[in-house]
């Protein structure tokens, strides 16, 4: 009995505070996504309840279906691309690699930068007369114009991946790092006895040595790929043409800038849905993979 | 072993990677350190971007930055401190005692509370920014430091890295300490958190980063200068046309070179711990 | 443990510490002062010379002291919203122009009338009252200290070159085809890699509509009806769409400088030649080029020739506790002194008539006389006051950025008209607006 007190005492000012400031307003959102609800609420006109008006609105004008298939774009361009750099580099920095300690340091820095001093960094990168027209067009011997990258209908997206990798990838290299460290050194040994070349061995052992890694990695990944929005509200605003216009950026626009809350709380809705999803599916994943092996 | 052909391919990728990943950083120090704001444009079109000679740095973009009123960076980095600080400290305490309770205590409800933590951290925190805000408005907290603090220092992941490194601590340590007549409290302090240091640092570390670097949150409740944080205050700076490359790099260097002196100065610790919350993770 | 805390805490305390060495400049007041806002760029005049009239005000009246405090422009209407919603607004404070409207309707903003002095209205130029008159009572809710002016900069040198004719004033403005053949003319030019600069780097924001809405009003269309307040039909008319098509191909010729060339492709690089732009980078522009700098009329792009004006005004919050106070400073800034102060260093329109003379730039033959110029023959198309007016300006300017970006003009202003639309219906048509 008196355990239960002391455990409850402990608990008491983290669950409180998570319930009032996660759980509570996520009702409010459930709530409010069926009103008109208003950031500033006019005497002249009270909120009322709306039914499913918001989320009407959200997919009548396409506004919602933009902002999921531009997010899941970034998504598939930056998981695979992060991860693979991540994995490269920790199997770099657990290689036989002189100075793996200062290239480890190294390697790891993008990431205790903010982004938005990353974001303000590279698109001094994408200015016309910028480093990389200069570079495209040295490249190409003068023949490929400067491009307008971040206004680019098409490069402005793979423009936002190449930024979030660079900034990324360290965390991905970490995880992988953990992982590989984790690979019996045995198992290595053994494949080399039977005389298997390094590309054998990285597949028959790195890469199942790494299954459960590979599914934290991509299953963190995919969700931290969803949030996107810093970079973007820096450096496009959601432009070209709405080609990187981001759920969480839709969210921020109806909810805070047009003081729609009603509306915002929907797609925060929807988006909280969305992410509970994959989390879902990446656990059934985990499961099944644990299964077969 | 590696034959020499192979070590001489990890040199040469080893070494391009690092310079994918510095040569942005170069270029922000480069260009802040330049006075002059046309070269700067003339620069960005070559390798001198990267690059400023010794003898042409100039502070003059660190006296510009310095000395603007609108946007006094000091000010910013200071609340920004502040938030940070407050949020690690705090929530250090709040976040690993719950886990305490939750790992190594039997109490009625505990699975029930696992799951819900571990439920709430896939509530990304942008899926309740916007109620959040309407409750900060209500309250009156909006444009307050409190309004970026409070709300985040109870953390579910924090308390799940916690809570999974308590689970592996063998129980007969605390089993012996209560037979000799300890409190759970102590255990806690003197037994558990001891033994602890490493998820400590991760966890400080992860929410520093959080915090420090937050963005879309104040962008939403911190109106006046008073509260601003660093980050928001350079999105703001960037974002205020005409951009003088110069001023804005100044400004990007001025609020990286806290984190990057902490993280040059703890690297070793920093990394490792990371790997560790890594493994468990 | 230990170890880590005392760690821990060193880095804090250096952190505060290196944050302590900030030099705070707070002062203490007997009473408590008068709260002003203001917006603040980053490198224009404007921002000393307020801070030198607020310090003058401190001296002269001791007993009602203010204090000023600038607040990035970026996003400084989310910092108002904000700010009321908590109850927080400044006694003082000003707001881009049509802006006002929404926050009278949401009742932040109290009238002006009777707490700025009769003799200060009389003296307001006709534009500005304009701006500032809130339609449902008829009250004046903003003052600004000046009116803007938009009109095209350009390079006689350049002109001259390519053999473009140069108006003499308003009344011999080009026409679109005139312009047009401008553009042509000047891109050939050696050199000139854009022929017009319309500052896309500024980013999707008020820039879009408070320069190119005229453009539209020119051919006969607007951004809403203005007695049916209805969007559909006005901002997606025939004429809207006539209009933003020759805007729409200026950008697929290549006329126009990308958004990434950055803000100086007409002053620094000079790769541009034509700079669509208000008066306020008369500073920067005159530093740069001199005599050769010269302002060319507001072409008459469709049959109705307009311009652009309005701008930042000052209100007075309903929450002040010292509203007369406030009144009493805003009377101050409104003197012809300040004002002309201003305007010879800011460049603007002077605000009040009484200032017109001193203010060198505007005087007859002065070089930004014809902003002057254009407002006197009635150029000047207010944009709406209307509380929708946030969402009126966020729709027009995305349809810009869409039109920019190459989407269909029709498709890009069908979506900011339903946009509209439907923000005034679910706000049940801003009452009492509808009910007008």
């Amino acid at each position: 009995m008196n355990n239960n007190r002391t455990a409850w005492t402990m608990l008491l000012p983290a669950i409180g505070m998570v319930t009032l400031f996660i759980v509570v307003p996520f009702l409010m959102s459930v709530y409010f996504s069926f009103t008109d609800q208003r950031l500033l609420v006019n005497p002249n006109v009270p909120t009322e309840f709306i039914g499913g008006r918001n989320y009407l609105r959200l997919f009548e004008d396409g506004a919602f279906q933009n902002a999921f298939f531009r997010t899941a774009t970034f998504a598939i361009l930056v998981v695979p691309l992060q991860s693979a750099m991540g994995l490269a580099a920790a199997m770099l920095i657990n290689s036989k690699l002189p100075m793996r300690n200062a290239f480890r340091t190294i390697y790891f820095l993008p990431t205790v930068i903010s982004m938005v001093v990353v974001a303000v960094i590279w698109s001094s990168l994408y200015q016309t007369e910028g480093f990389f027209n200069s570079a495209v067009g040295a490249l190409s011997f003068g023949t490929v114009p400067p491009i307008d990258w971040l206004n680019n209908e098409y490069l402005a997206m793979p423009s936002l991946v190449l930024l979030s990798c660079w900034q990324g990838f360290p965390f991905q290299m970490i995880i992988y790092l953990a992982g590989l460290q984790g690979i019996n050194k045995e198992t290595y040994e053994a494949a080399q006895c039977e005389g298997a070349t390094r590309w054998q061995e990285f597949v028959h052992v790195t890469m199942p040595g790494l299954r459960n890694t590979h599914i934290l990695v991509g299953m963190t990944t995919t969700i931290f790929a969803m949030k996107l929005f810093t970079q973007v509200q820096l450096l496009t605003q959601g432009g070209p043409r709405d080609v990187t216009d981001t759920m969480v950026r839709l969210i921020y626009m109806t909810g805070f800038k047009r003081g729609e809350v009603g509306k915002g709380a929907a797609a925060s809705v929807i988006f909280f849905i969305l992410v509970l999803v994959i989390s879902y599916i990446q656990r059934k994943l985990v499961k099944e993979d644990r299964a077969i092996s | 072993m590696n034959t020499p052909r192979e070590s001489l391919l990890l040199k040469i990728i080893a070494i391009t990677v690092a310079v994918f990943v510095l040569a942005p950083l170069f270029l922000m120090f480069a260009t802040a350190f330049k006075g002059d704001e046309q070269q700067i444009l003339r620069d960005f079109g070559n390798a001198n971007a990267f690059w400023v000679s010794p003898w042409n740095m100039s502070l003059e973009n660190f006296r510009d930055v310095l000395s603007n009123e609108t946007f006094p960076i000091l000010k910013y980095m200071r609340n920004s401190a502040i938030i940070v600080v407050c949020i690690v400290v705090i929530g250090i305490f709040v976040n690993s005692l719950a886990a305490f309770a939750l790992a190594r205590m039997k109490f009625t409800g505990r699975n029930w509370l696992v799951l819900f933590i571990i439920t709430l951290i896939i509530v990304p925190s942008e899926s309740v920014a916007i109620p959040l805000l309407l409750m900060m408005t209500k309250v009156g907290w909006v444009d307050t430091l409190r309004a970026q603090i409070v709300p985040f220092i109870a953390h579910p992941f924090s308390i799940f890295l916690f809570y999974q490194f308590f689970s592996v601590i063998p129980k007969d340590l605390d089993e012996a300490a209560y037979v000799d007549g300890a409190s759970r409290w102590r255990i806690y302090w003197s037994v558990i958190m001891p033994l602890s240091l490493p998820t400590v640092a991760t966890v400080a570390i992860l929410q520093s980063l959080e915090y420090w670097n937050a963005y879309l949150w104040p962008t939403m409740v911190a109106r006046s200068s008073e509260v601003r944080p660093v980050s928001l205050a350079l999105a703001q700076f960037f974002g205020t046309p005409p951009p003088v490359w110069g001023d804005v790099m100044a400004f990007s260097v001025l609020m990286s070179l806290p984190i990057l002196v902490i993280y040059l100065a703890f690297q070793r610790f920093f990394i490792q711990s990371a790997i560790g919350s890594g493994i468990k993770g | 443990m230990m170890k880590m805390t005392r760690r821990a805490a060193l880095v804090g305390a250096s952190v505060l510490a290196t944050a302590s060495m900030t030099t705070l400049t707070t002062t203490a007041f007997a009473a408590d002062p008068i709260k002003v806002w203001t917006h603040g760029g980053k490198a224009d005049g404007e921002r000393g010379q307020l801070k030198t009239m607020i310090e003058a005000w401190n001296a002269a009246n001791p007993a009602m002291p203010a204090v000023l405090e600038e607040q990035p422009e970026g996003a400084y209407n989310d910092q108002v919203q904000a700010a009321a919603a908590s109850g927080s607004l400044p006694d003082l404070l000003d707001f881009d122009g049509p802006n006002y409207a929404n926050y009278a309707w949401s009742g932040f903003i109290q009238p002006l009338d009777g707490l700025v002095s009769k003799e200060a209205l009389a003296d307001m130029i006709p534009s500005l009252i304009a701006q500032g008159t809130y339609a449902p009572d008829g009250k004046i809710y903003g003052l600004g200290m000046g009116d803007s002016g938009l009109a095209l900069w350009s390079r006689k040198s350049l002109l001259e070159k390519a053999g473009v004719r140069i108006p003499k004033g308003v009344d011999d403005a080009w026409t679109m085809a005139e312009f047009e053949d401008a553009l042509a003319k000047l891109q050939k030019v050696e050199g000139i890699t854009h022929a017009l600069d319309v500052k896309l780097n500024y980013g999707q924001g008020e820039w879009y509509t408070y320069g190119f809405s005229p453009i539209v009003q020119s051919f006969g269309g607007d951004l809403i009806d203005r007695t049916t307040w209805k969007a559909e039909g006005a901002i997606n008319g025939k004429a809207a769409v006539e209009a933003m098509t020759h805007f729409q191909s200026w950008i697929t010729a290549g006329y126009v400088v990308p958004k990434a060339d950055g803000d100086d492709s007409f002053y620094g690089k000079k790769t541009s030649a034509i700079s669509f732009v208000g008066h306020w980078m008369w500073g920067a522009h005159s530093k740069a080029l001199g005599d050769d700098l010269i302002l060319v009329p507001m072409p008459n792009w469709g049959g109705k020739h307009v311009t652009g004006n309005g701008g930042w005004c000052w209100g007075i919050s309903k929450t002040s506790t010292q509203a007369e106070n406030a009144g009493k400073l805003l009377n101050f800034l409104l003197s012809t002194k300040n004002v002309a102060t201003l305007m010879n260093s800011a460049g603007g329109v002077p605000g009040v008539k009484s200032a017109a003379a001193e203010v060198a730039l505007y005087k007859e033959g002065g070089p930004l006389n014809l902003y002057l110029a254009q407002l006197n023959a009635g150029m000047g198309y207010p944009r709406p006051a209307h509380p929708a007016y946030p969402t009126i300006t966020a729709s027009f300017a995305k349809a810009v950025a869409d039109i920019v970006d190459g989407k269909p003009v029709q498709d890009s202003l069908n979506v900011a008209a339903k946009a509209i639309d439907q923000n005034i219906s679910d706000n049940k048509g801003y009452p009492p607006f509808g009910k007008m």
